[in-house]
């Protein structure tokens, strides 16, 4: 035992296990803990404060806490669809292009070049109900009320969701456009032979061969999302009146503001759940989308 | 677009904020707290932003020449940023810089990361300080901060508009009464709607956010003659007086009389429209007063100022509060007297005579006498009216907010149901009434009750 626990290979691989254990284990089991306990940042004594399952009880019933779940989900949901549907545009789009392919894509990246931060605040300029661009670019055209893109309801939310799909959908295009480069030319020329128009071609054998491209896309974008903090924090603050409060604003206020961190940790803790959910379920589709293409 | 093309001018053509010479000798200082320091580099986190940054860029030079000493800034942020900073600072035990900012507002909430102040800094130095500001700054019966400037707020007018003819007139037909700045808060919302042509021109603002509408909500309860707790800590601010003023800031709101997005504003917002001429009223403190009346500003030599509006309880709003600056305990005993040193060059006479020639209000008894004293000898009409209008507001009307670590917990938990109620996505009493059940629940698990 002692041979096999001393061997080369297992000396090899111990700074990995012990960089992982203190830059990801330890700090798991330590939130963990103080998921348990009425931990506050200003009372560090607090840590050892045990109150049981209490925090997990206190969130059960805490609507606002379920309703910026759910506001989650659908964040989730509009922006991976819609940066999926506008990234496989943009990749089959320059897929096409013969001359300035490698310009165009450099320019494509832009986006993901700026910090949330930054994107957070170029956006909310433009929104601004009163000096913002949009609203101004409005009134030229004989618009004459101030419309509240970061203050409606809907707009709100729709407002953020334009920036973070406007910060990322590269992301995707990047991805499908590497799919779409290393799809084999031979299906689709004896496709086009036996007179397969353009979108039979697309729909039964560019997609198939795209879709482990996509769920890898999904599956990182989902754990994005899933985080989202920066742009949504800079734009609105979750705010006004929790209209676009996602787990991660609400989460980080109770944490920081309130230094509530027990409680915020065991609300990190069930907020996974969704990101651990959407991963498995991608995970799933892209096992099953190689399969199809016959791959393991 | 007139709006854009007005904050565009202010905004980007203009500093706001200028710094005023200062006397290098400190002549009118009488406790200096000179040293050599050489060698000694003190860590501090500091409030930033246009109203703080001139204090530092004229103050920490002269004090790193006269005493050798370096200031190292390892921070310099909002102070809504700043208390998150050093909240985590606590957590991760990273308090061994010297100098931080402070607010009596927060200072409770951070435990005894503080230094006692008496017996660092001389009792002649602190016998300066008008006692109640001293008194507010005390926390378990320690001097933990020096303060700064104290901040309270009255209502900045556009002068030009209340003395048109034509306004008069319309105003006196249509309410009944004569035009002039509002006197109760009625007559404030009266006004504000009468002003109001969106979205070129807005009858009046309001800091829509975070504590800041939480103080503002505050002061109007007590105006209407309510109170925020009883005298056992439950929230009473659900009663009639809390819904009258939480519908003040609906109504305005509805009425479209401050601009659609006023719940996104914070003070440089509220200060820069109100700068850019496209707002009549304007609730502030006097730390925007010289900037207002100046030619960087669109209403430049047109600005006026009263006392803070009465509520029907017969009281004016008077949220007050002072910035100030704390010594950590983590400062190293050889810094120590460095320390002590720098927030006295950032509180002295020569520092707050700095600060109030912009308009932020002194928390010297001598120094709001030679302020006003210099102000009267230039013939500086309106900072002469500006330092008699905030003086009787602090001696009158200001109030601070609960000096208690449950103050930004409670913030917290009130501004979005504000928010909520003025938005219309619920009643004023289902918010105010929500509000108060989880206050409840906050101060029960605080030990009050």
């Amino acid at each position: 035992m002692s041979r096999k626990f001393f061997s080369g290979p297992f000396i090899l691989i111990l700074p990995s296990i012990l960089a992982i254990g203190f830059v990801i284990i330890i700090p798991l089991i330590f939130s963990f803990y103080t998921s348990f306990t009425s931990y506050k940042l200003t009372r560090p004594d607090s840590l050892f404060n045990f109150v049981g399952l209490r925090n997990y009880e206190r969130l059960i019933d805490n609507t606002k806490f379920w309703y910026a779940f759910g506001r989650t989900i659908l964040f989730l949901a509009v922006v991976l669809n819609l940066e999926l549907l506008f990234g496989l545009g943009i990749a089959l789009l320059i897929n096409k292009i013969t001359w300035g392919q490698r310009t165009l894509r450099t320019i494509m990246m832009f986006p993901m070049m700026f910090s949330p931060i930054l994107v957070g605040f170029q956006w909310k300029y433009i929104f601004n109900d009163n000096i913002g661009l949009l609203n101004n670019f409005l009134y030229l055209f004989g618009y004459e009320s101030a419309i509240p893109w970061l203050i409606d309801k809907y707009l709100a939310m729709g407002s953020i969701m334009v920036a973070e799909i406007w910060a990322n959908t590269s992301i995707f295009a990047i991805l499908l456009l590497a799919g779409l480069l290393g799809i084999p030319r031979d299906p689709i020329e004896a496709a086009r032979v036996d007179g397969c128009n353009s979108w039979q071609v697309f729909k039964n054998i560019t997609l198939p061969f795209l879709m482990p491209f996509i769920f890898i896309a999904l599956t990182i974008r989902s754990l994005d999302v899933g985080r989202a903090y920066d742009i949504v924090h800079i734009m609105t603050g979750g705010g006004p009146a929790m209209r676009t409060e996602l787990l991660w604003t609400m989460i980080a206020r109770i944490g920081y503001k309130d230094a509530n961190m027990g409680f915020a940790n065991a609300m990190s803790y069930v907020s996974i759940i969704l990101s651990i959910a959407f991963t498995y379920y991608f995970f799933t589709k892209l096992v099953q989308a190689r399969r199809d293409l016959g791959q393991q | 677009m007139k709006f854009l093309k007005s904050i565009l001018v202010v905004s980007l053509l203009s500093l706001p904020f200028s710094a005023f010479a200062v006397d290098e000798n400190f002549s009118n200082d009488k406790v200096t707290m000179w040293g050599d320091y050489s060698g000694i580099t003190l860590d501090v986190k500091l409030i930033g932003g246009a109203p703080y940054d001139p204090l530092y860029e004229v103050m920490i030079p002269i004090w790193e020449a006269k005493t050798g000493g370096k200031v190292s800034i390892l921070s310099k942020k909002s102070h809504f940023e700043l208390d998150k900073e050093i909240k985590q600072d606590i957590a991760a035990g990273n308090i061994s810089y010297c100098v931080v900012s402070n607010h009596t507002s927060f200072a409770t909430q951070y435990g005894d990361i503080y230094r006692d102040l008496n017996g660092i800094v001389p009792g002649d130095f602190l016998a300066e300080f008008v006692p109640l500001v001293l008194d507010h700054s005390t926390v378990d019966g320690r001097l933990v901060q020096l303060p700064q400037h104290s901040d309270v707020s009255n209502l900045w007018y556009i002068k030009s508009i209340y003395e048109d003819a034509d306004n008069q007139k319309r105003f006196k037909d249509k309410y009944g009464y004569d035009l002039a700045p509002p006197e109760t808060l009625e007559q404030w919302k009266e006004q504000a709607i009468f002003w109001s042509d969106p979205p070129n021109f807005y009858g009046t603002q309001y800091v829509g956010k975070e504590e800041a509408i939480t103080g503002r909500f505050y002061e109007l309860v007590i105006a209407e003659g309510g109170a925020l707790f009883d005298e056992n800590w439950k929230p009473t601010f659900n009663d009639e007086a809390g819904q009258r003023a939480l519908q003040w800031f609906v109504d305005l709101y509805n009425a479209q009389a401050v601009p659609a997005g006023v719940l996104n504003y914070l003070w440089d917002e509220t200060g820069l429209g109100f700068a850019s001429g496209t707002v009549a009223l304007n609730l502030d403190w006097g730390g925007w007063g010289a900037y207002f009346n100046s030619e960087d500003s669109k209403i430049g030599g047109d600005v006026g100022l009263v006392r803070f509006p009465m509520g029907s309880g017969g009281k004016r709003g008077g949220w007050s509060g002072s910035h100030t600056y704390s010594i950590l305990n983590g400062c190293p005993e050889e810094n120590l007297e460095a320390a002590a040193s720098l927030i006295w060059i950032l509180t002295n006479h020569e520092a707050q005579m700095h600060e109030a020639r912009g308009g932020k209000l002194p928390t010297m008894t001598r120094v709001w006498n030679d302020i006003a004293s210099e102000m009267d000898a230039a013939g500086n009409e309106f900072m002469s009216n500006l330092f008699s209008t905030f003086s009787a507001s602090m001696a009158e009307d200001a109030f601070t907010p609960p000096l208690i670590p449950e103050w930004i917990p409670f913030s917290n938990i009130i501004f979005p149901e504000l928010q909520a109620a003025i938005v219309g996505d619920k009643s004023v009493k289902e918010a105010l009434d929500d509000a108060a059940k989880e206050t409840d629940y906050l101060m029960q698990d605080a030990g009050y009750y």
